[in-house]
């Protein structure tokens, strides 16, 4: 594996070849995406999950987090661990990209409350075994870093009962063509892990239903949930080209997966 | 309106000679096999030693899989929801000259006592013909604690790809994934599946814990008497394998 080492915070932390070329491109893609990161901070939208926006309240995938230690893994501009705050968790964000770490600490001083925001890849985290009660991921590490990498840090970070929960893609919508032609299954599922996509810098990652519970079991989760996520059939279509909504209606564009450590 | 275990009882009845002899060679084989392109259980370790365990096989059809297992040491029953087919496990058996109980019943509601089995399994068979929000619970008190459910079912895949024009699978989302449940062919039977997620909370609420979902995958040149091509197969999962175990 290529790797550069590179100053976070001032250790001394080796980067995966792909999560140096994510953290270009989330430095470049940033403003794309402040502006969805303020309209969570500012509470002009509720808790919610993925690109259909499906509330929280309605989904009820988090369990009380009142009180508990949280980490999200791949923050961004750390909306989600906004909420969670306001939501009576601790929580702690990390992400790997300066320009969105300086949008979420921009929206922390304006919007409130703080908490830890520190620069860091999942796939290493500089945080002591056993220290938080949930592990969070909403298209962060969850997509972005290598699930053979990310997810036994998360289990090492937890305690023993927490829970890991996280959003990715939807198996099916990673093997599926764009539309106009989204019926389609134009890539394998065996074997799928890592993706790289025509005229895009991003590396992203996905396995299937039956390697990420063999991966989930082997670093010592339960697997307690696996809730995929249907879009409303009535809205508007989202900013992103990859689906459709009414694709994203009849089949899932997004899962949530929960796991327990033992 | 006749329930999905009546009208899969008339249908399995009335095609259980042919099926027997169409698939023959796939399904009187001298070892284990799982599913459509016959993967040895050697090789994918699902059931371990069953060498004196209870074992209750949902779904036995004309109980090929039973017989390997019975002589291999475990303690088998073989259930089927058809007459005719058990009548096939009858000559198979007496062939083989091994005997065990057969039990014609529906899987939704099986004679048996609670916690009378270590290992409950279907190979296309209880899980794919009755619906598993019944037969589920039923397998959960069944199980002893600590005792495995493994089910091998066509996968979610394959129900969405399938062109019900064509009659024949294709590279393409054909059937909706949200509400997959219960399929009503033309053919007059009943099919059931769910989707991943469901399968996960109906386990779980059933007390059953996810151990592995094997995915079979057929080797290059690989044959079948069913009606699947290799190339789909290779590329897609057909079939899934859940490996569930009772808390204990």
């Amino acid at each position: 594996m290529l790797a550069a080492r590179v100053a976070l915070e001032g250790a001394e932390v080796e980067l995966t070849d792909h999560a140096k070329r994510n953290q270009a491109e989330w430095e470049r893609a940033a403003p794309e995406y402040e502006e969805s990161g303020r309209r969570g901070w500012a509470g002009e939208k509720p808790p919610s999950w993925g690109i259909w926006a499906v509330p929280e309240s309605e989904l009820q995938a988090l369990p009380d987090v009142a009180g508990k230690d949280m980490i999200e893994l791949g923050c961004g501009t750390a909306y989600w661990s906004a909420w969670l705050a306001r939501m009576g968790a601790r929580p702690v964000g990390i992400d790997i990209t300066d320009a969105q770490l300086a949008n979420a600490r921009k929206f922390m001083a304006e919007y409130g409350p703080e908490f830890p925001l520190i620069q860091a890849s999942a796939e290493d985290v500089p945080l002591p075994d056993e220290s938080f009660d949930i592990a969070f991921s909403e298209y962060g590490a969850s997509i972005w870093c290598d699930p053979y990498l990310w997810i036994p840090e998360a289990s090492r970070l937890l305690r023993p009962g927490g829970e890991l929960i996280f959003l990715c893609n939807g198996t099916l919508a990673m093997l599926t063509d764009d539309p106009p032609n989204e019926h389609r299954l134009v890539r394998d599922y065996f074997g799928m892990r890592r993706f790289e996509w025509p005229g895009e810098e991003g590396i992203d990652f996905h396995l299937g239903y039956g390697e990420m519970i063999r991966l989930l079991r082997a670093n010592g989760f339960e697997v307690e949930d696996l809730i995929e996520l249907q879009a409303p059939a009535e809205g508007p279509e989202t900013r992103y080209e990859w689906v459709n909504r009414a694709w994203a209606h009849r089949w899932p564009s997004e899962e949530i997966w929960k796991a327990r450590k033992r | 309106m006749n329930s999905s275990s009546d009208l899969n009882r008339a249908y399995w009845d009335s095609w259980s000679d042919e099926y027997q002899q169409l698939h023959a060679s796939q399904l009187n084989v001298d070892e284990p096999v799982w599913g459509a392109f016959s993967i040895p259980e050697s090789e994918l370790q699902v059931l371990g030693d069953v060498a004196g365990k209870d074992v209750l096989e949902l779904g036995c059809g004309a109980a090929q899989w039973s017989i390997q297992l019975a002589q291999r040491g475990a303690q088998v029953v073989g259930l089927d929801n058809s007459a005719r087919q058990l009548e096939h496990a009858r000559r198979l058996m007496v062939e083989a000259g091994v005997d065990f109980p057969l039990v014609h019943a529906a899987a939704e509601a099986t004679p048996f006592d609670d916690e009378s089995f270590d290992v409950v399994f279907s190979d296309h068979g209880g899980l794919s013909w009755a619906d598993p929000l019944v037969v589920v619970p039923e397998v959960a008190r069944l199980l002893r604690p600590g005792g495995l459910l493994a089910l091998n079912l066509t996968s979610p895949f394959a129900w969405l790809c399938w062109n019900e024009e064509a009659d024949e699978i294709e590279p393409r989302l054909h059937v909706p994934y949200f509400g997959m449940h219960r399929e009503d062919a033309s053919e007059g039977n009943v099919q059931f599946n769910l989707p991943y997620g469901d399968w996960i909370r109906l386990f779980r609420r059933c007390g059953l814990t996810v151990e592995a979902l094997v995915e079979p995958r057929p080797a290059e040149g690989a044959t079948t008497t069913y009606d699947y091509p290799l190339e789909w197969a290779r590329c897609w999962p057909l079939e899934s394998l859940w490996k569930v175990r009772k808390w204990s």
